[in-house]
């Protein structure tokens, strides 16, 4: 895929939540092979920096919590006026990639624990959505991927919380993929399946297998994996796709 | 170009419409090409002309020519 051409992101910038994640990193990585410069928001100002050290000035860190709305409100700032400065080219992409994974049977789960969910899986990429949708549209084209879930597709014991925030976020990338469309800004989303990431490390042997033998292509997926198809999205060669839910799970099949 | 014609050419851009029809008077939703794609395009042609960013509340308000200068105001941009 990285050997297909692309002029979009070779003269525009992408702004990339959870960036210093797993899956974050290779979308980060991707984005700059492909020529973007990306603002890379974490919460994690050491591995921005490292990142940084590695990308040079394609790479712009952005250190914030992505469920504080005025700290939201003040990166976007930060944003625009490094691309006033003529530091970084327009903002052409954003990836909602940050996320927390709750598991936690219906019983159990605190409201406290519901809310941070949403919070973090759904209002926060939707905020991102409401502010990047604003510069995007000054220059009448944009691509947005949100990172969904197949949990919220299919429905997983024991990860509704999760599973609802998810499911929240599709239905705004369906919805704003209509809404955006007459100012030239496509909504799409990647949908996950079991992805070797820190997220997924701590499942044990046994129940690691069970999910794979239940996956069509009996292995796990890989962060490059995933963040090929968010590349995809994001570029012009998905010029005619809005509003879909692209799953990267080997077909898992519940 | 003062200010004023400033927020005069850019509802003019942002709706499609000529800037004489440009007037305190002119109102969300009262004419074809001010719908709501054309709210979202018109904002971003005033923050990007005033160089501002602006609040979510204010988006909401900004339901005419006159109101648009009111909450520009609060960003520091003055009309004579």
């Amino acid at each position: 895929m990285s050997a297909l051409p692309n002029t979009i992101l070779q003269s525009a910038s992408v702004l990339v939540t959870g960036a210093s994640g797993g899956i974050g990193q290779a979308i980060v990585a991707a984005c700059i092979e492909r020529g973007a410069t990306v603002f890379a928001g974490g919460r994690n100002e050491e591995a921005l920096s490292a990142m940084q050290e590695t990308f040079g000035k394609a790479l712009r860190p952005l250190v914030y919590d992505v469920t504080d709305e005025l700290a939201v409100k003040d990166t976007f700032r930060q944003l625009q006026r490094q691309v006033s400065d003529g530091l970084a080219p327009p903002l052409f992409g954003l990836v909602n990639n940050a996320g927390v994974m709750l598991e936690s049977p219906l019983s159990v789960t605190s409201m406290d624990k519901l809310k941070q969910q949403l919070n973090i899986n759904f209002l926060a990429p939707y905020q991102h959505m409401q502010l990047a949708s604003r510069l995007m549209s000054r220059l009448r084209r944009g691509s947005i991927v949100n990172i969904v879930s197949q949990v919220s597709e299919q429905g997983s014991k024991g990860m509704s919380a999760y599973a609802a925030s998810k499911a929240a976020l599709t239905g705004a990338t369906k919805s704003l993929a209509k809404e955006l469309a007459p100012v030239g800004i496509r909504v799409n989303a990647v949908a996950p399946g079991f992805i070797d990431t820190p997220l997924t490390e701590h499942y044990e042997e046994e129940a690691r297998q069970k999910v794979l033998q239940r996956t069509v292509l009996q292995r796990a997926g890989t962060a490059k994996e995933v963040a090929d198809a968010v590349l995809y999205l994001l570029s012009e060669q998905a010029g005619y796709t809005t509003g879909h839910v692209l799953p990267v799970d080997g077909h898992f099949c519940p | 170009m003062d200010t004023q014609q400033q927020l005069q050419q850019a509802f003019s851009d942002a709706l499609g419409i000529p800037p004489e029809k440009v007037s305190d008077g002119l109102t969300y939703n009262t004419i074809p090409e001010w719908d709501s794609t054309a709210h979202m395009v018109l904002i971003a042609e005033l923050e990007n002309v005033f160089d501002v960013m602006l609040d979510t509340d204010d988006i909401i308000d900004m339901s005419s020519v006159a109101q648009a200068k009111l909450i520009l105001q609060k960003y520091n941009v003055s009309f004579a």
